[in-house]
């Protein structure tokens, strides 16, 4: 039998048992809409990660005191646990000195970060205030610029707000311009950041009135922009051994910790792919079970095409022909499942983060959108039409095999 | 003789089922001749052995021992796949339950037999539609077999049963579920293909009635056949 003919049998087959067939069907839906949907937004996490990885600034270190374990470049962890962190381990004048000692470093900003109280027309509320160098702070920073400007060498009294801060934290929108009290001390909000932050930037000095807590010349971090990107591995080295020459420490009891926005981006992006995979692994076993469904159906279809295989055997269908017939049954189920699926997943993928909607990391699923790749699509397709083929195979076997006399009497 | 003539031979044949340990002879060595151009009944009462007499002759079934020759092959040793060749090529089939696919509309139906050769689909429906206007359902090809009478039906089967031009036309008890008018219709016109086209015609049935039509009844009881009577 032409191929063509054997396809419009196996039409007619899907045609004919229609409600079965969509049932069939709708299994292979469901798995390949979550497989392509979770692949979507899956790639579209990373995609967005790895654009913010290109926005953080390749060139940027930033210097912590204390030793965190989690970021250190040195692959020779202390195993006294870090004990020599204990105590008044700091960032001051001196290790700034240091840095600017080191001719691969552009510039240098430093940092204190603490916890205001703030107050806006009869609202308080408690946010994250960071004090930078205000006279570097505006080419080191990544942050994107919303409305307003940046704070500039010359400024006092004056703040740079987080998005959501400005938008929503407060009943009323907190616009430039306008006056807000941050522990007891009024400050001008000059610049809003395109960003979901609740974060308020001022100038160190400010800050080191505003935290009491924090003694002057002490910082909470320091980073610095190196010349040559590149030599980013060889900055790092550079600095750190200069550090624990000043810092008089060993490899052994280091009290500092240097980290790039590169290396930290990688993390978040290996994070991200590995749930990725771990969900697409739950996807696929839905997809599975839509297989299993097809064998179902198949077999199902089988048994009650008995007496029709026996007729067409009597008709002269070879072996082979009746396998076509019922192999390109399943295929159908797989390819009509997998496109519907593909369609539905595709949308899935784009409405459901805006659904879930709200803060935290499905907010951020929200913010960075899917991205429906090629690959994925092609991926689920083929696996949706060769396991419903494949899935098929079996029942289209026996199909095959029924011996004429047996299948002509079966009733 | 007529040696040259012989289109089908059964030498010796003997089938034999197992049922677990029971074995049961439903052919206890058969001897028959059937030739070109021949209408040839086949009668018997049921459990006489003539259905499956009629598998080995269809190529549907393997004899368990003895040689059956079609035009002089033997045919009695072939896979299912050489089988299912020769069956498509030379054998059409009339069941007595029409056996019409549900699902295919009647010219569909009529076309299957030539799709399994690998006929041009043009070339097939013209066929099939020659063929259906001679059995006189010409205003029906579009229709569904159930749509259609019983006497209907087994016209489509007839027509199915001639689409690849078949060495023997094997019918298996083909008014069995006809009322008498109608399967005195069918019976005249299976006369007819045999006088007017020189079809060989092989009937399974115990409708006495054929005997008037045939040259050959073959008379089949307990797996022999009992007696060949020439009219």
């Amino acid at each position: 039998m032409k191929l063509a003919r054997a396809f419009k049998h196996a039409l007619n087959l899907v045609m004919h048992s229609k409600l079965r067939s969509w049932l069939t069907i709708i299994g292979i839906v469901i798995g390949v809409a979550s497989v392509v949907s979770i692949m979507s937004i899956g790639a579209g996490l990373e995609q967005d990660i790895t654009s913010q990885l290109g926005g953080l600034g390749a060139d940027l270190l930033t210097i912590t005191p204390g030793l965190s374990k989690a970021s250190g470049f040195s692959h020779k962890m202390p195993s006294d646990g870090g004990s020599a962190t204990e105590g008044e381990v700091v960032l001051d004048r001196t290790d700034v000195q240091v840095l600017k000692g080191i001719p691969e470093i552009l510039l240098i900003d430093t940092e204190i970060r603490g916890s205001a109280e703030v107050y806006y027309l009869g609202k308080r509320g408690s946010v994250t205030l960071t004090g930078v160098d205000q006279k570097v702070w505006a080419q080191i920073t990544t942050s994107e610029m919303r409305d307003g400007r940046i704070l500039g060498p010359a400024d006092q009294n004056v703040i740079v707000i987080g998005g959501r801060l400005a938008d929503d934290y407060f009943e009323r929108p907190l616009g430039i311009n306008k006056m807000i009290t941050i522990e007891g001390s009024s400050f001008r909000v000059v610049g809003i950041l395109d960003d979901q932050s609740t974060n308020i930037y001022m100038p160190i000095q400010m800050a080191y009135h505003v935290l009491d807590d924090k003694e002057n010349d002490v910082y909470d971090s320091i980073t610095v922009k190196i010349k040559n990107e590149d030599k980013l591995d060889y900055v790092i080295e550079t600095i750190e051994h200069k550090l624990m020459m000043t810092r008089h420490v060993t490899d052994r009891d280091k009290d500092f910790t240097i980290s790039s926005s590169r290396q930290m981006g990688e993390m978040k992006s290996e994070m991200v792919s590995s749930l990725t995979t771990f969900l697409t692994a739950i996807a696929a076993v839905a997809l599975l079970v839509g297989a299993v469904g097809i064998a179902n159906t198949m077999f199902t279809s089988v048994l009650e095409k008995t007496k029709e295989i026996g007729i067409m055997k009597a008709l002269g269908a070879r072996n082979k022909d009746i396998l076509a017939i019922f192999l390109l049954n399943a295929f159908l189920i797989g390819l009509i499942g997998g496109i519907i699926g593909i369609i539905l997943g595709y949308l899935l993928s784009s409405i459901l983060p805006t659904l879930m909607g709200g803060g935290g990391f499905i907010g951020r699923l929200a913010s960075a959108g899917s991205v429906v790749t090629l690959e994925s699509v092609l991926l689920s397709l083929s696996v949706a039409v060769g396991i419903g083929t494949l899935s098929g195979a079996i029942p289209a076997y026996q199909a095959s095999k029924l011996k004429p006399v047996d299948a002509l009497r079966y009733e | 003789m007529k040696q040259n003539d012989t289109l089908l031979r059964l030498e010796n044949v003997w089938k034999i089922y197992r049922m677990g340990e029971i074995e049961f002879a439903a052919l206890k060595g058969v001897d028959l001749e059937i030739d070109k151009g021949e209408f040839v009944a086949i009668l018997g009462p049921s459990g006489s052995g003539k259905s499956t007499m009629m598998n080995l002759i269809g190529c549907l079934d393997m004899p368990s021992r003895g040689v059956i020759r079609l035009d002089a092959r033997d045919i009695s040793k072939l896979c299912e796949s050489d089988l299912a060749q020769i069956r498509g090529k030379k054998i059409g089939f009339i069941f007595q339950q029409f056996n019409l696919i549900p699902t295919l509309s009647v010219l569909d139906n009529v076309m299957l037999p030539l799709e399994f050769q690998e006929v041009d689909n043009s070339v097939a429906r013209q066929k099939a539609l020659k063929l259906l206007d001679l059995v006189g359902l010409k205003d029906r090809v579009y229709h569904n077999p159930s749509q259609l009478s019983g006497g209907q039906r087994q016209r489509v089967a007839i027509a199915r049963s001639l689409a690849v031009d078949p060495d023997i036309i094997l019918a298996d008890e083909p008014t069995g579920n006809l009322d008498s008018k109608t399967g005195a219709y069918i019976l005249d016109f299976l006369n007819g293909l045999h006088t007017n086209e020189g079809k060989t015609i092989v009937v399974v049935t115990h409708d006495l009635n054929i005997v008037k039509y045939v040259e050959k009844v073959v008379y089949i009881k307990d797996g022999e056949i009992e007696k060949v009577e020439c009219t």
